[in-house]
């Protein structure tokens, strides 16, 4: 692990490279350029609010709405493009002489410059919206967080991709459920009625690393109330337990790529 | 610091060939319970073995799927090192097509070990080699292959490389280009840089090589003295080529049962030079007594073309009868033949040219050496007058 951080931190040149790279391929050549990193969570946000809102009469408040799907989309990013980050460089992988772990890692690190800034625009609305960021001390955490996840998620689907394309087909659904598991269309507060009953559940539900991470930042942007911090706990040891998982995967599986592409 | 550039001990790869070419479950539980080292597995390289001085050039040699670019990638993907490596293996390998030339130049240096401000500093010569001026701000899926592949091969040598790696690049390019890259290729070498050189030409290869290692099926059949090791592989080749051409049929009451060629002084060799004597004593064993026969021999390009036919019959020589075994002996005083390959037909058959006891076709092949210059295949004695 330590050899790891050495390794990225010697590389740390073409490691901001790539980043650059990375940001700069994803809206080349369209019009709209950087706009659609905030166009596609905005159609979203619109989508569920028509839906959810006016036609199934759902009370949820647009700010909940709203952090939830910008959060939720610097995820669901690393998870579509992190299959490719190995198998999309085939080339670079099979001539040249770096640490591979850097094309997932700049894969996540260029969404997370994305995400910033949509993070920033966010602010702005909730600025307009009214007096909000109340527990803003927790934002941090929650980013830190938030990078861990998708750092080890992206790093095992990209190695794993490599030997079973099948990782590629199964994220999309896999992301769905996802979606639905987390309180990103809906506020931890509205099954507060089922998890008080029964705590056993809301324990189960915060094993969900993005239940926890979400709550943070809701209660860092929104300042809603925090959870009890032992449920946190639990996504934030989930998280730590992806982070290591999704290196050691990575670790064991990288030896093979050059012969497998 | 040794004057040991690159030392290889005991390299092999190994692929493993899946009967499917996908991955299924079933292959993935056949893959677990079959034991290592079975007729499935495919040796791309095995037990390799060579050094390579600091300040020397060493060219590989092989047929296709010999094994020399493996061995390249293994040099410039597996092993660690302390000087910049930098690898031709594919110009332009890691070059995103919607990033500009400038955007790859600098990430293709970053790939290979140099920093933002050691880029910088060579960014204008690499633009001056590449001779590719105000492209350079354009996104390369817009640039022509040749622009590419000189971008490419600019970044390459101007990292200013410990070690470079060619793959074939000789192969691509125009001829100005190429000769560029031999020139600057000729820098390394005064500059005491090591490289390693694939091609397939072998005339280049051999004349910028201080060693060459001929590698056949992912095993080393020679390394050693350029001139020695082109001349072992190009036997070795022509014996493959003549394998796949050759064809024989006859009724067989009189069998040919080998040619052994040699030049004037009469030493064994398949390698002849334009103009020099080739002689080939021709076996044969008489299964049958036949009455009256005939030996004949063409001789064919690599196209295939009947470039020249005798027999003994056209010779005015008359056979009256064959019996026992014994030799005949051809013998082409002046080869007039241009420099490339060629191949040897011999046959024997009845004076009434009715039965065909033995036809060997492009069985044997013979390499001639020319620096006579002309056109076409045989060359013509001819004049010029001004009348």
């Amino acid at each position: 692990m330590i050899g790891l951080v050495k390794d990225i931190f010697a590389r740390r040149d073409l490691l901001s490279m790539l980043v650059v790279r990375n940001v700069k391929i994803r809206y080349k050549e369209s019009a709209l350029g950087f706009l659609w990193t905030l166009l596609g969570p905005v159609f979203l946000i619109a989508i569920y609010a028509v839906f959810m809102k006016i036609i199934m009469k759902f009370p949820m408040p647009m700010p909940v709405l709203v952090s939830g799907i910008f959060v939720w989309q610097y995820l669901a990013m690393c998870l579509g493009d992190s299959s490719f980050a190995i198998i999309g460089n085939a080339n670079l992988v099979k001539k040249a002489c770096f640490p591979r772990v850097l094309l997932p890692l700049s894969i996540v690190l260029a969404n997370f410059v994305n995400f910033i800034l949509s993070l920033l625009v966010m602010i702005v609305y909730l600025l307009w919206d009214g007096p909000h960021f109340g527990g803003i001390a927790w934002l941090p955490l929650a980013m830190v967080i938030h990078l861990a996840l998708c750092t080890g998620i992206s790093l095992a689907l990209s190695a794993l991709n490599v030997f079973f394309r099948d990782v590629q087909h199964l994220t999309g659904i896999f992301t769905m459920a996802w979606f639905f598991l987390t309180p990103v269309v809906y506020d931890i507060s509205m099954i507060s009625s089922i998890t008080d009953k029964h705590p056993i559940l809301g324990q189960m539900y915060f094993l969900n690393p993005m239940a926890g991470i979400l709550a943070l930042y809701r209660a860092a942007l929104l300042g809603n109330p925090l959870p009890d911090l032992s449920l946190i706990a639990l996504s934030v040891g989930m998280t730590a337990v992806v982070f290591v998982a999704g290196i050691m995967i990575f670790q064991k599986l990288q030896p093979g790529f050059s012969d497998e592409l | 610091m040794s004057d040991i550039a690159i030392q290889v001990e005991g390299v092999g790869k190994r692929f493993r060939l899946r009967s499917s070419g996908g991955r299924t479950l079933k292959s993935m539980v056949m893959d677990m319970i079959h034991a290592p080292g079975s007729e499935r597995d495919l040796w791309a390289l095995k037990n390799v073995n060579f050094t390579v001085k600091r300040g020397s050039t060493l060219g590989l040699i092989g047929a296709n799927g010999a094994g020399k670019s493996t061995l390249l990638s293994v040099l410039a993907g597996k092993i660690r090192t302390t000087g910049v490596i930098s690898s031709l293996l594919e110009l332009g390998a890691g070059f995103h097509p919607d990033l500009t030339g400038r955007e790859n130049v600098f990430l293709a240096g970053a790939i290979m070990g140099l920093t933002r401000e050691q880029m910088t500093r060579r960014f204008d010569a690499i633009v001056n080699f590449a001779d590719i001026g105000t492209f350079i701000d354009q996104p390369v899926k817009h640039y022509s292959s040749g622009m590419y592949v000189r971008l490419g091969f600019a970044v390459a040598v101007e990292v200013d490389p410990d070690i470079l790696l060619v793959d074939e690049v000789l192969a691509v390019g125009d001829a100005s280009f190429q000769r560029k890259c031999l020139r600057r290729m000729a820098e390394f070498r005064e500059q005491n840089k090591t490289m390693l050189i694939i091609s397939h030409d072998l005339g280049t290869i051999q004349a910028v090589s201080d060693q060459i290692l001929f590698l056949d099926h992912g095993r080393v059949l020679g390394h050693g003295d350029p001139g020695k090791v082109v001349g072992q592989y190009e036997t070795f080749w022509r014996n493959q080529a003549s394998a796949e051409r050759s064809r024989e049929w006859g009724t067989r009451e009189v069998v040919l049962t080998g040619a052994e060629f040699s030049d004037e002084s009469g030493d064994a060799t398949t390698k002849f030079k334009w103009d020099h004597t080739l002689k080939v004593k021709l076996g044969y064993e008489v299964k049958t007594p036949v009455g009256a026969s005939i030996f004949g021999f063409g001789i064919s390009d690599e196209a295939g073309r009947l470039v020249h036919g005798s027999n003994t019959e056209i010779a005015a020589m008359s056979i009256p009868g064959l019996s026992g075994s014994g030799f005949v002996e051809l013998e082409i005083p002046r080869l007039n033949l241009a420099r490339g390959t060629y191949f040897f037909s011999f046959s024997v058959h009845s004076a009434d040219h009715k039965v065909n006891y033995h036809r060997m076709d492009n069985a044997f092949a013979i390499g001639v050496e020319s620096d006579m210059n002309f056109e076409g295949i045989c060359n013509m004695p001819s004049k010029w007058r001004i009348v």
